[in-house]
């Protein structure tokens, strides 16, 4: 690099230093425009994920969809440390959530998949993936003892 | 205003106001009290005299209450409420007995001493349960349980039994939770529901508090006796004929 001090040789040195940090943040930028993109399609009413609402749905929610749409996750934080840390079970609850909006295929899972998540309330709580999905209600038998 | 009276009424200032103090935050209402949960101290009375050896109406409804899975294999069934056989020699004869053996809720859990997460915990009424979203499956509590009364869930539940309760993942212990949900509510838990259906009346849960309670009766007209006592963990099962 004899001529260092040249164009040509200011435009390697430039390349050579300017791709590598490129390469090494377009992951970075790619996840936060990723990120963004996501959010902006979900407050998006016409991009948004299709979600069933209930027939009824002059009842109302708990919370406005507005609150429920970005936040129903913190609510359900907060009402399931209620009930387990402080045994205050209100009316909030997962088994409430299931009395409307009755197939979690057609609601919770579109906007989870759109966004590429994957809570893990459902391996545990009860909340079929269609309303007509039926579980087995044969009690199992006693054991032995140890 | 003299020497004298200043400093009587400055010193009646100085003693009055905590004092005043104190007694408005003796009188504030407690919100701990409202909640269901600090008002009582729960435990159990298991009348071995009224227990049939070969009775497992507690041990069923506990599974189908609380989703409890049995995989009929030694190492991974999980126990809430179990019954073990114990051999006693009187003289030349041998008598034997079946007794239930679960969560014995002590008032100095050694599982929620060493839970490193703070998953198990004693709650204010005296339930000493595990919060799954927080267990890490260490596998201390089951170490430092001197009952045996703790499990390591390591296949995960099949199905629901009970929809309305929740099932385990695996890798969380689990033990007895007295039925937290259904006491929160005011129904007795599975197993003493269970036991007063077929009639046989041998679990009592109550409030150890209210002397007037049912429980509190129990232990008083009776030769109660807890298991490991000397142990220091003020377990609040009592059992009656052991």
């Amino acid at each position: 690099m004899s001529d260092g001090t040249g164009t040509i040789g200011r435009l390697r040195t430039f390349v050579l230093v300017a791709l590598p940090i490129v390469l090494i943040l377009a992951p970075l930028g790619l996840s936060l425009y990723d990120h963004v993109f996501a959010r902006d399609a979900l407050e998006d009413g016409d991009a948004a994920p299709f979600l069933e609402f209930p027939a009824e749905r002059d009842e109302g929610c708990v919370r406005d969809s507005a609150y429920m749409r970005f936040h129903h996750w913190e609510l359900l934080r907060e009402v399931r440390d209620q009930a387990m840390r402080h045994g205050v079970r209100g009316e909030i609850s997962l088994d409430r959530c299931r009395t409307c909006h009755a197939s979690r295929e057609r609601f919770c899972n579109r906007c989870h998949e759109a966004v590429s998540l994957e809570p893990d309330c459902f391996g545990c709580h009860y909340y079929p993936a269609s309303p007509t999905a039926l579980t087995s209600d044969t009690a199992p038998a006693h054991g032995p003892g140890r | 205003m003299d020497r004298r009276a200043f400093l009587k009424t400055g010193g009646l200032f100085l003693v009055g106001t905590p004092c005043l103090g104190g007694l408005l935050v003796m009188s504030a209402p407690r919100t701990a009290a409202a909640s269901g949960a600090g008002t009582r101290r729960w435990g159990m009375v298991i009348d071995l005299r009224r227990c049939p050896a070969d009775c497992t109406a507690c041990l069923d409804a506990c599974r189908r209450e609380n989703n409890v899975a049995l995989h009929d294999d030694p190492r991974w069934d999980v126990h809430w409420i179990r019954k073990v056989t114990i051999a006693r020699k009187h003289g030349k004869e041998e008598r034997t007995r079946t007794v239930p053996l679960l969560c014995n809720h002590c008032d100095n859990p050694p599982c929620a001493q060493v839970c490193p997460v703070q998953a198990t915990y004693k709650r204010a009424d005296g339930i000493v349960i595990v919060d799954q979203h927080r267990c890490i499956g260490c596998r201390y509590c089951l170490i430092a349980c001197p009952y045996n009364a703790r499990f390591f869930n390591y296949k995960g539940g099949e199905t629901w039994t009970n929809t309305g309760y929740p099932k385990r993942s695996h890798g969380v212990a689990e033990s007895c939770h007295l039925c937290a949900h259904r006491l929160d509510e005011g129904r007795p838990p599975a197993c003493v529901e269970a036991c007063r259906a077929r009639g046989t009346g041998a679990l009592c849960v109550g409030d150890l508090d209210d002397p007037d309670s049912e429980i509190a009766r129990l232990i008083a007209d009776n030769s109660v006796k807890r298991l490991r006592d000397d142990l220091g963990t003020e377990p609040k099962v009592y059992y009656i004929g052991l």
